[in-house]
């Protein structure tokens, strides 16, 4: 355990370290981030809707798909120079592989999400102050089930010919449970609604985090076999 | 290749493998001993990859097994590195995740394979030659009983061919297993102590090349291609 514990803390280190170096996923997924958070906003009749009854939702698409492209990115580095290879041929075993990826990938969409809000407060005027400590738990949990799930199919992706194709066919439909979890609840938090109200959309978001890692990790050693 | 138990670093009984239809290794046998150094030789597409592959643990066999006494280094076509990490860290990476103590390791496998001023550069600008020598202190690190070398001089300019095969005489002087696929009988003839042929994933006998000029005993094997 300490072993694999070790070895994907270096894995994570080394992908964030080549993140920080290239800074093209984080780049291109910020300005994804603010062009659809501004597209969005502009793109409503302001006598019509009000930018509070869309902010959940541009919020949660804004990071999903902002996400996906550091999903991407998690091992097309690796395809490169077929470094994970190297990994491979070392004694780290393929749970240490999914473990660094997925706490890197956490970095990366963490990142992310942390510019991001800022920028949606901006835009939307929405109070998130009020409800900012229910609110970064909604969004760490919703999170952690579709980092969890893009690890493992951002793994099997990268082995077809149209990586950055495929890991959106393949991921959005695992997402979408999740995502529309993580909507309501940010609504009811900005509705300024009480958290007994959230108490159903809380466990069904935590039970994904659950079966979500749990089958990651497992299957894990399944997409590494070829 | 008559091998004392205690000696022996590889034993491979029955190893099968197919790719969809195609059968690419077919009931292959092989054993090698401490200071065996075998030169793989055979027509394109005859299975030497898959089987360096297989041997490594990159590849899980369709039948038979794989019997490894003691660590494995490879080097392959792909260096197995990270372009925006340098020299240093690729190597320092690889290090951590084979559990040995990085800093004077890496410095002095850089020092080996004459990287040393070239240490802190990105390996992405680096020429095929010095890639190939990147990946040959990769292979190195955990100073491995076994060293799995894929076409290793393709690519390499004169000198640096020259510096590759005085490294693999060290080690062959240091009773390290090898087991090379190459055609260049010229330089890899003199490290080699043994020579088979593999064509439509069967491996012929192992010819000892003790006292027997390589490059007739090469034309002697590919004259069955013809």
């Amino acid at each position: 355990m300490g072993a694999t514990l070790r070895a994907a803390w270096h894995i994570a280190v080394k992908d964030i370290a080549i993140e920080w170096r290239t800074k093209t996923a984080f780049a291109s997924g910020l300005v994804f981030a603010v062009l659809v958070l501004a597209v969005l906003f502009f793109s409503r009749d302001p006598t019509a809707v009000s930018a509070q009854d869309i902010a959940p939702g541009a919020l949660w698409v804004t990071f999903t798909f902002a996400a996906m492209l550091g999903l991407n990115r998690a091992f097309l580095i690796e395809r490169e120079l077929k470094a994970l290879d190297g990994i491979l041929l070392t004694p780290a075993p393929p749970a240490a592989i999914f473990w660094g990826k997925f706490g890197a990938n956490l970095a990366f969409v963490g990142a992310i999400e942390a510019i991001s809000l800022p920028l949606f407060v901006l835009f939307y005027d929405v109070p998130i102050w009020l409800r900012f400590g229910e609110l970064v738990l909604v969004i760490a949990m919703a999170t952690i089930a579709f980092v969890a799930v893009g690890t493992l199919l951002s793994a099997m992706a990268v082995r077809t010919r149209y990586a950055e194709l495929m890991l959106p066919l393949l991921l959005l439909p695992f997402l979408v449970p999740p995502l529309v979890g993580g909507v309501q609840l940010t609504a009811r938090l900005l509705e300024g609604r009480p958290l007994s109200d959230l108490a159903g959309w809380l466990k069904l978001i935590g039970a994904f985090d659950v079966a979500f890692v749990t089958a990651a990790a497992l299957l894990f050693q399944v997409v590494l076999d070829e | 290749m008559t091998t004392l138990a205690t000696d022996r670093v590889l034993t491979a009984t029955g190893i099968s493998r197919r790719f969809a239809y195609r059968t690419v290794l077919a009931d292959v046998s092989l054993s090698l001993a401490r200071g065996d150094v075998l030169l793989l030789v055979g027509p394109n597409g005859a299975g030497k990859t898959t089987l360096i592959r297989v041997l490594a643990g990159l590849l899980r066999p369709a039948a038979g097994t794989v019997e490894r006494h003691g660590t494995i280094g490879m080097v392959a076509h792909d260096a197995m590195l990270y372009p925006a990490l340098t020299a240093r860290e690729n190597l320092r990476f690889f290090a951590r995740l084979h559990e040995v103590p990085d800093r004077e390791r890496v410095d002095t496998l850089l020092e080996q394979v004459g990287l040393a001023r070239r240490a802190d550069d990105r390996v992405g600008t680096f020429s095929r030659g010095m890639l190939q020598r990147v990946a040959i202190a990769r292979a190195l690190l955990h100073g491995p009983g076994l060293l799995l070398f894929d076409e290793p001089l393709s690519g390499l300019d004169a000198a640096a061919s020259r510096t590759l095969v005085e490294l693999l005489m060290s080690f062959r002087e240091r009773g390290t297993a090898m087991i090379i696929v190459s055609h260049e009988m010229e330089r890899l003839g003199r490290v080699a102590t043994h020579m088979a042929r593999l064509a439509a994933g069967r491996l012929g006998p192992l010819e000892s090349l003790a006292g027997r000029d390589p490059a007739a005993v090469f034309a002697t094997l590919m004259q069955e291609d013809q």
